[in-house]
């Protein structure tokens, strides 16, 4: 499991990449989250409507009401063309980090 | 199921309640629901299933900062009452309104009873003043005396609930059903007062109708007029203590956050604290020292015309500055 700590710079675009894939909500993104990292993070609640309502702010994506399950509205989210330029600035950052920091990284043979 | 609604109710009891807020809250509990049922379908028990969900909902500093909520540093003082607690409270709260009610009936109807046993032993030929006046006194100490033993009784009853008018946070679920309940409540409330106030205007016809049948009559013309005054006082105060019991849960009208940092309660409180004991010793005296007992009771209604105007003219004086 990894702590939020470490990965708070990338809530952001993980939530962003499940969006590139069409709309969805907030239990399905979770779930995916867990899913896709093999249960090695999991996103919180605070976590994940506190980017939800940032990445609303900065235009990135947009939320709107789904159709009625169960007696209650779903709240949807879709990515914006700024959510996906947005994304893909993430991901240059990501490969420069990833190399820098892979300068650090010593490989250990216990 | 409950047991996450009234975590997240927790979470959630120091933020104002805002339309953004109640919706973020609203999103964060239907993901926490659609978790806990698929874990429930993977064949986790209940515990688990909770211990999980609440386990991931993370902290709430993080809503606070991130959507720069300012936390409601008064309200987030205030403690989290259950269902259990309001029901006991707006049940204990009825009751009371109603043994008040009696309780002031009781004494209304003590002063009538004088009038009224008085004159019926008045025309007793050869009868003193002294003992056609006795079994009314009698009468009066009576009733008053089980007035006061009510009033004492109620209010010990209540004592143990007192803290729920010091200012309490309702989880939302409850606040949401209690406006309701008050919402149904209003027009019995004002069913009751607008039949209160009917009668009170209509009463002074008791007068009327009885001196056509000449004087003596008219002190039992007196007697029914104070007993529909009471009548209508019973009413005022059985439905007027429910309607308040809402009004202080829900923080409404003159239990607001804005009115409840006035000080003008506090004074006319202790005006009233005077005036009121002060009227009940000026128609004793008159009665016991002069024997006024017939009319001596219209120091009551003067009381109250006056004190109305008074603490009117005080609300307005105050609101003012």
């Amino acid at each position: 499991m990894i702590s939020s700590d470490v990965i708070r710079g990338y809530n952001d675009t993980i939530i962003l990449y499940l969006l590139l894939g069409g709309e969805s909500y907030g239990y399905e993104i979770s779930k995916n989250i867990k899913e896709l990292s093999e249960e090695k993070y999991i996103m919180k609640e605070t976590t994940l409507y506190s980017a939800f309502d940032r990445l609303e702010k900065n235009g990135y994506i947009e939320s709107f009401y789904g159709d009625e399950t169960f007696g209650k509205r779903r709240t949807y989210y879709r990515i914006t063309p700024k959510g996906q330029a947005y994304y893909k600035e993430k991901c240059e950052e990501w490969e420069l980090t990833k190399d820098v920091i892979n300068r650090f990284i010593k490989e250990w043979n216990v | 199921m409950e047991t996450i609604k009234s975590y997240l109710d927790n979470m959630f009891a120091g933020l104002p309640k805002t339309a953004r807020v109640l919706d973020l809250k609203g999103n964060i509990l239907s993901n926490m629901e659609e978790k806990y049922y698929e874990l429930k379908n993977q064949g986790k028990s209940e515990n688990e299933a909770i211990g999980i969900v609440i386990s991931e909902f993370g902290n709430i500093d993080e809503l606070v900062t991130e959507l720069g909520i300012r936390q409601d540093e008064q309200a987030a003082n205030e403690p989290v009452v259950t269902r259990e607690e309001v029901e006991a409270y707006l049940s204990i709260k009825k009751s009371m309104g109603q043994q008040i009610g009696i309780g002031v009936f009781l004494c209304i109807l003590a002063a009538a009873m004088l009038i009224l046993l008085s004159s019926a032993l008045e025309v007793i030929p050869g009868i003193s003043e002294a003992a056609a006046d006795a079994p009314g006194i009698i009468a009066l100490l009576v009733l008053v005396t089980i007035a006061v033993g009510i009033f004492i009784y109620s209010g010990m009853k209540f004592e143990q609930y007192k803290y729920m008018e010091k200012g309490v946070q309702l989880p939302t679920y409850l606040e949401v059903e209690l406006k309701q309940r008050y919402d149904q409540y209003n027009p019995v409330f004002y069913l009751h007062l607008i039949i209160g106030v009917g009668i009170l205007i209509l009463s002074p016809i008791s007068l009327f109708v009885s001196s056509l049948f000449g004087d003596r009559a008219e002190n039992y013309g007196v007697v029914i007029l104070m007993f529909l005054v009471a009548c209508s006082v019973y009413l005022f105060i059985s439905s007027g203590t429910v309607r308040e019991s809402y009004s202080r849960l829900l923080k409404l009208g003159d239990y607001s956050e804005q009115e409840k940092h006035k000080k003008e309660d506090k004074v006319i409180g202790a005006v009233a604290a005077i005036v009121w004991p002060l009227a009940t010793a000026v128609f004793l005296f008159c009665g016991f020292v002069y024997g006024l007992w017939h009319i001596a009771w219209i120091v009551f209604p003067i009381t109250g015309i006056l004190f109305g105007m008074f603490s009117a003219a005080y609300s307005i004086i105050t609101d003012k500055n």
